[in-house]
């Protein structure tokens, strides 16, 4: 696979500000390329910071969410130091998008879906009409098995599915280059996340989107659509490599583990995991020796606990641990 | 059934009987307590030094005008009547003018004064709470204590302080009364521009009141939909601030509006008050008036017409509301 | 307790406490060094403030100082019990309400409307406008009584999104009572929010007492800051410019209604993480 290189991360550290003064560290230098034509699968546990780093790429900080140091090249745009402006007008929406984890939130109640898209629209298109807008719209909701009246519709007349696909759609409006996608499945059911995923898929094979990052804690939902993985834990990727390597023969402890918890499906706990793996992340707020997952690690000795350790070569891919 | 018609038969019945126990409190609430306010008088009037004989067939008359001589459940009855009838009886102070005639000629007053007020209140003060939400650092920090610390002077007591400082101090604006002594009311350009000018003191004390309290629920209304997941996201679509504030605030609004309808009743007794303090001919004044003299039939008089009136307020502000937000078409939807 | 570390960490509401308090313990303290009757004839009717009477006299020739200060006594006791009163009504209310849900949510959910929409104002000049004595207990009373709806409706918002959770369920299955786990699981989560709202009802009750006593229904025979302010309305202070007898007891009632509003302004900062800068 050797497209052009769309998105560049380069030792990227991010925090959040507490009101109490505390720093919560949220991405701990994390670093990779995205090429044209890739589908980018981060999993990880609830915690680890896959969300957070999902907004750090954009390079919009909301608050407490604040930016510590490393680069994110689109192109050849550094994204960490650009006017506000440039970002909005340019990048956001246009060149990089994202599908918000909480999409039953994510439309403002209050707005028809075609008045929110056409104000979308106007922001990087400001020459189109209203009505070509609309029409637009209501050609890639055609093209892409979308019922038209979904235009007309409030938010809260949609089912969770259908909103989760609209948002999908709206998001994808501007034929970004970059397309994120933070836990789009997570809040359905297996037929909805069904029709979700290949909802995305139609989308890069038509070439509307170039590119995709897909954050799930569900490792195993990525092989109906990862190209590559990568595997996050506290705040770093601790295995990255091609998808049949990381679904079909783990090698860090951690994918390891992820890949074989067990799914509960207990009474009002729907699709939650119950992780079998014993222990829980390390406080974010403090600084830890060594490696970060062995208190946990069935693998860890006092070696491991020496220094921070690096990525290295494992396996044909690459893996933080210095065991395998 | 069409959902808005739902809605508002159901909120119409539900405000009919909310009407009725007003009227059922308003009767029954002063007659609580043992002895009669015919009682209490009469002992009045026994101070002046009419004779016994006499206050005796005083207290018989009054008692067989005002029909308290038969048994409460008849007299509940009759009261009841006679409201829908439109008689909310006759003064005990002012005997034998009617209580509706009475303030029939100070509602007026009384909505003229409040209605701008309240609204212009609203309006200003949702635009500066929008506002200091939105630009936060000096300017919040600033306004918000002013604002609080106005909204914190009760409306009659901003209104002493208004009355004193321009009114006897500085002489600007006339002390009291809804219009001057000496003139006719009548449609010339000399009266209307009495009025206004015995209006104005009130009316600003009011406004005042009422920006300062609607600016601090706006300010946090806006602030809590600033921090909402659609604004995350609109502003993760390169959507424009000034866009993502029209939807803010929109959004705060809506809460305002029924915010708004609650705080209606206190807002209106305060500003109620305040007429007492510039002798504003409106209900408030003859409220007052009533209570000094223990004039029952003016006083129930005087507060099932306020409380009507704030039924009345609030129904068209649940109207209102109801064609606005869309979430409360799809809830009625959502029932059937 | 890192909820009341949290609490101190707001600006807001230290600064509200300290108001309140500083205002309360005035009230307090001074009449124990000062042994003035605020209802004794000390001087001529309307002395400016001088020497001898540091706020001046009031329309009878009382010092106007030791009117305000017990004034301040009586109008923060009344309004403390009145919050009180109102806090455990509109939480037993709204507790109930918003936890049993059905039939009897929708029962006082209509009671509790009704006395929200009906002025409460409205009811509280019906029922003071008849009682012969009202001392300062019975006034706090029908204060309370008559400003519950309030607080039983954001109770009962809260009780209502608690009833769903795991925990409660697991109350349920170990047989618990239902009045018990409304004390016991389901009240604890509640405790900020009822905080703020006794806060709250503590402002509004000495608002409605000082608008009841403007309307000449106040206390019977007891200086308070609104009877202070209807005796000024009445005589005629404003007119001759007696400032100090109508200013003082004005800013009070202000300044005393500011520290609790600004007291609850901060709590919600910290307990409404949405409201945070």
């Amino acid at each position: 696979m050797s497209g052009k290189k769309l998105l560049e991360v380069k030792d990227l550290y991010t925090y959040y500000q507490t009101r109490l003064g505390e720093k919560i560290k949220a991405v701990n230098g994390v670093s990779f390329e995205l090429k044209e034509g890739e589908i980018l699968g981060i999993a990880g546990e609830s915690g680890c910071g896959k969300s957070t780093l999902g907004i750090s790429i954009s390079g919009l900080f909301p608050p407490p969410l604040k930016y510590g140091k490393g680069s994110v090249k689109l192109g050849d745009v550094e994204l960490t130091n650009i006017n506000h402006s440039k970002l909005r007008k340019e990048i956001l929406g246009k060149k990089i998008s994202f599908i918000p984890q909480s999409a039953m939130n994510a439309l403002n109640p209050t707005l028809k879906v075609k008045r929110f898209i056409v104000d979308l629209v106007k922001e990087h298109e400001p020459n189109l009409s209203e009505d070509e807008i609309i029409k637009r719209a209501a050609e890639r909701f055609e093209s892409l098995s979308l019922p038209k009246r979904v235009l007309d519709a409030y938010a809260l007349e949609l089912s969770g599915g259908m909103k989760q696909r609209t948002i999908v759609v709206i998001s994808t409006m501007m034929n970004p280059e970059v397309v994120i996608a933070d836990e789009p499945t997570s809040a359905l059911d297996v037929s909805s996340q069904k029709i979700v995923i290949k909802l995305i898929r139609q989308l890069f094979e038509e070439k509307i989107i170039k590119s995709v990052i897909f954050i799930t804690h569900d490792l195993p939902i990525l092989r109906h659509i990862a190209t590559k993985i990568a595997v996050m834990y506290a705040g770093e990727f601790v295995e990255v490599g091609t998808m049949e390597q990381v679904i079909f023969d783990p090698v860090h402890p951690y994918s390891n583990a992820l890949m074989n918890s067990i799914i509960v499906p207990e009474k009002g706990i729907k699709g939650k995991k119950l992780p079998s793996i014993p222990g829980a992340p390390p406080d974010p707020r403090l600084e830890i020796q060594g490696c970060r997952f062995a208190d946990r690690c069935p693998l860890a000795d006092d070696e491991c606990r020496k220094a921070p350790i690096e990525m290295r070569e494992a396996k044909g891919r690459l893996v933080r641990c210095i065991k395998v | 059934m069409n959902p808005y018609f739902k809605y508002l038969s159901r909120k119409l019945f539900w405000y009919i009987l909310t009407f009725f126990i007003a009227i059922f409190l308003n009767f029954f609430l002063p007659r609580l307590i043992p002895g009669n306010p015919v009682s209490a008088i009469i002992s009045q009037m026994a101070t002046g030094g009419v004779n016994s004989e006499s206050l005796e067939r005083l207290y018989e008359s009054f008692m067989k005008e005002f029909g308290l001589d038969k048994p409460l459940p008849v007299q509940f009855i009759n009261y009841i009547k006679n409201i829908l009838k439109g008689d909310l009886g006759t003064s005990f102070s002012l005997f034998p003018k009617k209580v509706t005639s009475i303030l029939g000629e100070a509602l007026p007053w009384t909505i003229a004064l409040q209605l701008p007020a309240i609204l212009t209140g609203w309006i200003i003060g949702n635009l500066f709470g929008a506002i200091a939400a939105y630009k936060r650092g000096t300017f919040d920090k600033v306004l918000f204590p002013v604002a609080l610390f106005v909204n914190s002077i009760p409306y009659y007591c901003l209104a002493i302080i208004l009355l004193y400082i321009f009114g006897v101090y500085l002489e600007w604006f006339p002390i009291g009364g809804g219009y001057s002594r000496n003139l006719i009311p009548a449609f010339s350009w000399t009266f209307i521009k009495d009025v206004l000018h015995h209006y104005f003191l009130p009316y600003i004390s009011i406004v005042l009141v009422a920006i300062g309290g609607q600016g601090i629920g706006m300010r946090e209304m806006s602030i809590y939909e600033l921090n909402t997941d659609y604004v995350l996201y609109s502003r993760l679509l390169g959507i424009s601030d000034r866009k993502i504030l029209k939807y803010v605030f929109r959004n705060a609004m809506l809460p305002q509006i029924t915010g708004l309808a609650l705080s209606l009743g206190t807002m209106v007794g305060g500003a109620l008050v305040t007429e007492i303090v510039f002798s504003y001919p409106g209900v408030g004044s003859w409220l007052f008036n009533g209570i000094r003299q223990l004039d029952y039939p003016l006083i129930q008089g005087s507060t099932l017409i306020i409380t009507l009136t704030v039924l009345v307020a609030n129904f068209i502000i649940d109207i209102v509301y109801g064609i606005i937000d869309p979430r409360v078409k799809a809830a009625q939807l959502e029932e059937r | 307790m890192k909820t009341l570390k949290l609490l101190f960490t707001s600006k807001k509401f230290v600064f509200g406490l300290c108001l309140f308090l500083t205002l309360l313990f005035l009230g307090l303290l001074f009449p124990v060094f000062n042994h003035k009757d605020p209802l004794d004839l000390a001087g001529f009717m309307y002395q400016p403030p001088s020497k001898e009477f540091w706020l001046g006299t009031d329309n009878f020739g009382r010092d106007v100082l030791v009117e305000l200060i017990h004034g301040l006594k009586t109008s923060m006791f009344i309004g403390l019990l009145a919050g009180t009163v109102a806090t455990l009504i509109g939480v037993g209310i709204g507790l109930t309400a918003g936890y049993i849900g059905g039939w009897v949510d929708n029962l006082l959910n209509t009671i509790t409307n009704i006395f929200l929409v009906v002025p409460p104002f409205v009811i509280l000049i019906l029922i003071s406008v008849s009682l012969q004595n009202r001392s300062l207990g019975i006034m706090g009373l029908i204060i309370g009584i008559t400003s519950w709806p309030w607080t039983a409706r954001a109770v009962r918002a809260q009780a209502t999104s608690l009833r769903v959770r795991e925990h409660i369920d697991l109350a349920k299955i170990s047989g618990m009572g239902t009045f018990e786990i409304m004390l016991r699981e389901v009240l604890p989560y509640i405790m900020s929010y009822i905080f703020m709202a006794f806060v709250l009802q503590v402002a509004s009750g000495i608002l409605n007492e000082a608008g009841i006593s403007m309307l000449g229904l106040g206390p019977s025979n007891i200086v308070s800051l609104g009877t202070m302010l209807s005796w000024a309305l009445l005589f005629e202070a404003v007119r001759t410019g007696a400032w100090w007898a109508f200013i003082p007891p004005a800013l009070t009632i202000a300044f005393i209604t500011f520290s609790l509003l600004f007291m609850s302004t901060g709590m919600d900062e910290i307990f409404n993480p949405r409201l945070r800068s």
